[in-house]
């Protein structure tokens, strides 16, 4: 029985799979106006036949020829297009995220007219009214996030009503990727004093600014937002990659940012989220170096934008849950400022709680 | 578009000048002009009661008076979209006079409107295709933010080709949608009204004046087999009279069953077979033209012909007959017809009726007859004195003078039903029985179309004399002068194109049904059938046998060109996307838990999770994915077939995990 359930099983996504093939292929879709002509083609084809009315058959054959221009030049329009999507990294929840896209029509007499862009998951679509045959143009779209994560961009749906209006043909072009989306950096959070006695002021951070430089350390492979002033372009050229310059911080002046992970993920788990970014954007501001400790994820001090991304990055993917293991740094608790929405914190050197009935307003 | 629907219905139902005219003014006025907001406030006030009234007017039509409803419709419709064409141009607008003016069109289809249709049918798709594709953008446009719309001239020549392809999609459907109602519904062409020539009742007291041209087309006829030798002396016969008071010819009610069906002549004539198909125009009679004598008629159109008691063809249908004849060509040998004095005869209270007439006639026909004995010999020395006559389109000034009696012993010169009814009684007055023919005479060819276009200017009156044992023969004694035309009926020469333009729309269009569906299917047959053996021949065959050949070879071609774009645009997906996709399709296949959102950390992930043992095959593939494809790294060979291995030893690793599973 179960071996006959999990083929049935099998066989369904089979056909999910072929059917999703086929409709990823191309769609049609009526418009309104689309639905009311057919209709209206409809009525006047069963007059025609009816009536034996010559001219009745004549309109009808018009009205199925617009039908058939529209089908044909619909195809036309969305196909031989070469799309590039240009779409950031990571993007901060709030902030409008710009995809832009540079499409060449390779067709070489048609031109590509009123096509939409859209992207699977994303409510507003890039629009490219004239693509002239042969040449390139670029559009955007733009879109926010609400809440923090991965977004994964899979298929970008090319959607037209061109010719007429009557119906609307869509074709999938399957672009994997993703977006990380991070929390927000500008929640206002307490002073805090965990290690060196140093103070900060409460209120929205930013990121940016270099970070300490301290003594050298050596070089290591580039990462996403290292500073291009630090690739040691000699050793580049040898090792036949980026390679940058690493620099030892100070470890008085380091900030650990510990998350404490153990609760719902509800709101104040966000709460909580946005207050270890906006520690770490602090962090930034003051050219401290800064780490983070999380379930999972263990993050050595460094300093700088480039950590700021890595910090970031790795809080947008904490996942929050009553199970999760108890905030257990690898370093001395006391030279960490915890964020928890517990009432655990005894050992650390700061503790902010969330309080209870914290809301989170969104972006 | 408006405009293009307008002239569309003028064609079709006739032009109705005030409101066309008003109409047309909006329209024009719209196109250079377009009023602002406060004209089209001002103009709300005054259509809507307006649009009621013409609202009550059509249900007047419709509920007390039981009369056609389609004009006040289109009056309705005429308002309305003068109203939308003032008003300011917006998208909802545009859609409205989209609709209105098909409207127009859809109405004019309920006619049997001329070639300007077709016309304006082609101008209505080549503008709707421009109108909807442009408004089509700039809402589309709009709807995005985007202001300026820059759509080039070469919008214009692709407008013009989507156009032909509309129509020739248009046209093909047209060809091959089945016919499978004979169709009476079209409200038929205005009948013709005769000026001269053929009526139901002729008269020859008309006077006062000089009868006046008409130029209507009202007969196209086709001749497919063979032409006849001479097209001008071709009387096309329609109605026949057998009773005459003085004045009127008409039909009695109390003739007995033809003296002679089409039989008779089949047996009896031996002249040349002669084909005809012909197009008639809808006239106030409804009888079928044919030359004499007629042995069959088919119907073309879903007509139906009959036969009457005088040997007439008459239908029942509506709309313009067309159809195919078959009769004989000229008239027994003058030898066989002087020895035709004995046999059948037809009823003489009929056919040898006469009216109270001037003694002076009957003289006349004994003199004209004294000297000959055969019937022949009589009616042609009647035909041939009457041939002496003057021919003349002027009436006589009088009711006295446009009597028979003064036409032939004091005026001596008339038209030709004064001939004819002339002939008629002076034959009756000698004791042969004969009566009155209307119909047409001759035509002019059209070499354009091919085809005999006769026009109401060509209605001519003659006689038909009975001959025992062979029927009635024709004889017509109008001079000659007045035999051919006598009205300028082209004096505009283009009308042969025209008119061959209008006599195709006819045959190909307005007409075309299952029969001529049949016909081109048959054609088409032939073409494709292989050639036959038939024996040693020196002369080639006409067929096309290797012309179908290549006509499939280039089919085939374009498929197979077809398939090619359609498989290479697959093969434009980039190897190592091919590769991550193929990644995807086999954890799916494993019963991995990938959807549509299933980055590719999470795919490698999945994997993991599965079968660690392929963790690293899982992570190399991905990462030399997202290096190809985000990193813009090229790959070389060898990192494809890494891919590929990786790709392999995933899908073992899976498929063992699910063994031993």
């Amino acid at each position: 029985m179960n071996r006959l359930l999990a083929r049935l099983r099998r066989t369904t996504t089979e056909v999910g799979r072929v059917w999703r093939k086929i409709r990823g292929w191309r769609r049609i879709r009526f418009t309104s106006g689309g639905l009311v002509f057919t209709l209206g083609t409809v009525a006047v084809g069963f007059a025609a036949m009816n009536t034996g009315n010559n001219l009745l058959h004549l309109l009808v054959g018009s009205m199925l020829g617009f039908m058939t221009v529209s089908g044909w030049l619909s195809e036309q329009v969305i196909r031989s297009l070469a799309i590039t999507r240009r779409a950031p990294r990571a993007v901060m929840v709030g902030q409008d995220m710009r995809i832009r896209y540079e499409v060449r029509n390779r067709k070489r007499y048609l031109p590509t007219l009123a096509v939409e862009l859209i992207e699977e998951g994303l409510s507003e679509p890039a629009f490219l009214h004239h693509v002239p045959p042969g040449q390139e143009v670029r559009a955007q779209s733009v879109n926010g996030f609400v809440r923090r994560g991965i977004h994964p961009l899979g298929t970008l749906t090319l959607s037209t009503a061109f010719p007429f209006g009557l119906f609307r043909k869509e074709r999938d072009i399957r672009l994997p990727g993703e977006i990380i989306v991070r929390p927000r950096t500008d929640r206002a959070i307490p002073v805090t004093a965990p290690a060196g006695g140093r103070t900060a002021v409460g209120g929205p951070s930013a990121g940016g600014g270099r970070g300490v430089r301290g003594e050298y350390r050596g070089l290591r492979s580039y990462r996403a937002g290292d500073d291009p002033k630090d690739i040691h372009w000699r050793s580049s050229a040898r090792l036949r990659e980026p390679v940058v310059r690493e620099y030892q911080a100070e470890a008085a002046e380091t900030c650990w940012i510990c998350l404490d992970a153990r609760g719902e993920p509800d709101d104040r788990a966000e709460i909580a989220v946005e207050i270890a970014a906006a520690l770490a954007a602090r962090a930034v501001v003051e050219q401290r170096p800064f780490g983070l400790i999380a379930p999972g994820v263990h993050i050595e001090p460094e300093s700088g934008p480039a950590q700021l991304d890595r910090v970031l990055d790795a809080l947008a993917l904490v996942d929050f849950s009553p199970g999760a293991p108890p905030p257990a740094p690898a370093v001395d608790p006391g030279r960490c400022t915890l964020v928890t929405t517990t009432n655990g914190g005894a050992g650390f050197g700061a503790t902010i709680p969330v309080p209870a009935d914290a809301v989170w307003e969104g972006p | 578009m408006g405009l293009t629907g307008l002239v569309a219905f003028s064609g079709g139902a006739g032009f109705e000048p005030l409101s066309t005219i008003l109409v047309g003014v909006a329209l024009i006025t719209a196109l250079f002009r377009h009023p602002g907001p406060e004209t089209a406030l001002k103009l709300d006030r005054i259509w809507l009661p307006l649009a009621t009234l013409l609202v009550v007017r059509a249900l007047v039509h419709v509920f007390v008076i039981r009369d056609d409803v389609v004009i006040p419709v289109v009056h309705l419709l005429f308002l309305l979209m003068a109203v939308e064409a003032l008003r300011p141009l917006d998208a909802v607008n545009d859609i409205r006079l989209y609709a209105l003016s098909f409207a127009l069109v859809l109405a004019s289809t309920a006619y049997r409107p001329g070639v300007l249709f077709l016309v304006a049918f082609i101008g209505y798709v080549g503008v709707g295709t421009m109108a909807l594709m442009v408004g089509h953008v700039r809402r589309a446009a709009e709807a995005h933010g985007v202001r300026e719309v820059a759509l080039g001239r070469r919008l214009v020549g692709t407008t013009l080709a989507l156009s032909v392809v509309t129509l020739t999609v248009a046209g093909a459907l047209f060809l091959a949608l089945p016919r499978v109602s004979r169709g009476f519904a079209g409200r038929g062409e205005t009948a013709a009204t005769s000026i001269v020539g053929f009526s139901d009742e002729v008269s020859i007291g008309q006077h006062g004046s000089r009868i006046v041209g008409n130029p209507q087309i009202v007969l196209r006829v086709e001749f497919p087999d063979s032409q006849p030798s001479n097209l001008q002396g071709l009387h096309w016969r329609g109605r026949s009279y057998d009773r005459f008071d003085g004045i009127r010819w008409t039909r009695s009610r109390d003739l007995p069953p033809s003296s002679a069906p089409a039989s008779w002549y089949q047996e009896r004539w031996d002249g040349r077979v002669i084909a005809q198909r012909i197009y008639g125009a809808a006239l106030d009679t409804r009888v079928l033209f044919s030359l004499h004598p007629t042995l069959r008629i088919e119907s073309e159109n879903g007509i139906q012909p009959l036969f009457d008691n005088a040997g007439d063809f008459v239908y029942w249908g509506a709309g313009a007959p067309a159809y195919r004849s078959i009769s004989r060509e000229g008239s027994p040998p003058p030898d066989r017809l002087r020895a035709a004095s004995d046999g059948f005869r037809p009823s003489r209270r009929h056919y040898l009726q006469l009216p109270d007439l001037d003694p002076r006639v009957a003289a006349l026909a004994d003199s004209l007859t004294a000297g000959w004995t055969s019937r022949y010999d009589k009616t042609t020395a009647i035909q041939s004195w009457l041939r002496g006559l003057t021919y003349t389109l002027d009436l006589p000034a009088t009711a006295r003078e446009a009597t028979l009696a003064h036409f032939l012993f004091e005026r001596k010169a008339g038209h030709c039903e004064y001939f004819s009814t002339a002939m008629v009684v002076l034959l009756r007055a000698a004791g042969i029985e004969a009566r009155n023919v209307n119909g047409f005479l001759g035509g002019e060819w059209s070499a354009f179309g091919n085809y005999l276009a006769v026009t109401q200017n060509q209605a001519h009156s003659w006689v038909e004399v009975w001959f025992p044992r062979i029927g009635w023969v024709t004889f017509d004694p109008t001079p000659t002068g007045g035999s051919g035309e006598r009205l300028a009926s082209w004096y505009w020469p283009g009308r042969f194109l025209f008119d061959g333009l209008q006599h195709r729309w006819n045959k190909w269009v307005l007409d075309y049904d299952a029969d001529s569906q049949l016909g081109i299917i048959q054609r088409w047959a032939e073409f494709l059938e292989p050639v036959a053996e038939t024996g040693p021949t020196d002369e080639p065959d006409g067929r096309s046998g290797p012309w179908a050949a290549w006509l499939m070879v280039l089919a085939a071609a374009a498929a197979l060109w077809g398939a090619i774009r359609i498989l290479r645009e697959r093969d434009s997906i980039p190897t190592h996307t091919k590769l991550y996709l193929a990644l995807r399709r086999t954890g799916m296949s494993a019963g991995l838990e990938i959807g549509p959102g299933t980055t590719p950390a999470g795919l490698v992930s999945r994997v993991v999770e599965r079968t660690p043992a392929a963790g690293v095959d899982a992570s190399r593939l991905v990462a030399l994915y997202t290096a190809a494809r985000f990193g813009r790294r090229p790959l070389d060979p060898t990192d494809i077939e890494e891919m590929r291995s990786a790709l392999r030893r995933i899908g073992q690793a899976l498929r063992n995990v699910r063994s031993a599973g």
